[in-house]
């Protein structure tokens, strides 16, 4: 039971209030969210990680593909002679393509990448298909089998860093909710 | 504290990073929270600087929030929390208070003297920190001994027994407040 001062505390709520803060404070913490702001441009430079990885994996694929030029053999088709290929091939693009489907349902003002770097994040781009020829055209060279595979696990690194990065920032598009912790 | 009506578009605005929804919503809590940091700091300039750093983390912090946690139950805990580490920040240890307080003071009949806010208020400012930190997260904020206790780092027996202490202290100098007028 509340005693004297408890009582009188209780009926005189109101009057222990007084006004609010000055508006300096707003002004100071507007600053401070642009400092956040200047967290977003570290997020856009972190996003510039993710195009300069992009750029990674497209030099390295670069590279793979100038030795390749040099190097042609026989023109095979590759699931006849190299099945163990086509079923690697199988395994890197369903996670790709699962992957990419998870990045693609946020919009792409989260996303932050403007679309030659988001079409550089598709599984069959140029130097994809580039690649996948000359595996055609070379089916037993080991160089390029070793490519192929590393191209397909560059890409997944890259994406699920992408992913990580987008399931800190921002939440989760909620279609796509339990999937996450599925992945997770 | 007035109960505050957010909109749960401006709490889903914040969490998109809109400023202008984060200002929506500092305007409907600033009044409160601030009173909540005048309390516990005791002055101006130390509750203006809680106040903007807890909504920093209110801020920073806003995409944690969900849907069925109470949006001021939330921040005001934030704030709370900070006024606290503030204050240990300046080496309040809330323990320590008990110990250094002299030994209990005789009863004082409430009938002899006249209670007034403006009386209250100079008491409660005039507590060491210990007490009024309790008193104040009691009467004020309403959190139980034991949430206190949790908050504070102390025992549940500590907080009750400080609380005790607190209101016998502002009694006492509200009564001498009496005499003097």
């Amino acid at each position: 039971m509340p005693d004297n001062f408890e009582s009188f505390i209780q009926q005189h709520r109101d009057a222990f209030e007084g006004p609010g803060p000055s508006p300096r404070v707003w002004e100071a913490l507007e600053k401070e969210l642009g400092g956040s702001r200047k967290g977003k441009v570290v997020q856009l430079l972190s996003k510039n990680w993710f195009k300069a990885a992009v750029i990674a994996v497209l030099l390295v694929n670069a590279a793979v593909l100038f030795y390749m030029t040099r190097h042609k053999q026989h023109q095979q088709e590759l699931a006849n002679i190299l099945p163990e290929m086509q079923d690697a091939k199988l395994y890197y693009t369903s996670r790709i393509n699962e992957k990419l489907e998870l990045i693609n349902a946020y919009p792409a003002n989260q996303l932050g990448l403007d679309s030659a770097a988001r079409q550089e994040l598709q599984l069959r781009n140029d130097t994809y298909k580039t690649l996948e020829n000359e595996l055609k055209n070379n089916p037993g060279n080991e160089r390029i089998r070793g490519a192929m595979i590393r191209y397909y696990q560059l890409k997944l690194d890259l994406l699920d860093k992408i992913l990580e990065e987008l399931q800190d920032k921002h939440a989760a598009p909620t279609h796509l909710k339990k999937r996450y912790e599925a992945e997770i | 504290m007035n109960q505050t009506q957010i909109d749960g578009n401006v709490i889903d605005r914040c969490k998109r990073g809109d400023v202008r929804a984060f200002r929506e919503l500092y305007n409907a809590y600033a009044a409160a929270m601030y009173n909540i940091c005048l309390r516990m700091t005791g002055n101006v300039s130390d509750a203006e600087d809680t106040l903007q750093e807890a909504f920093i983390q209110v801020h920073r912090n806003i995409g944690k929030l969900e849907s069925n946690t109470s949006v001021t139950a939330w921040i005001k805990r934030i704030v709370v929390n900070h006024c606290l580490n503030n204050l240990r920040k300046k080496k309040v240890y809330f323990e320590e208070v008990e110990e250094v307080e002299v030994a209990e003071e005789p009863g004082i009949d409430e009938d002899s003297f006249t209670w007034t806010v403006s009386a209250v208020k100079s008491a409660i400012h005039g507590l060491p920190q210990g007490y009024r930190t309790v008193l104040n997260l009691y009467l004020f904020e309403e959190y139980s001994h034991r949430e206190i206790a949790e908050m504070m780092g102390i025992t549940e027996s500590t907080v009750k027994t400080q609380y005790m202490r607190a209101k016998e202290k502002v009694r006492q100098i509200v009564k001498q407040q009496n005499l003097i007028r």
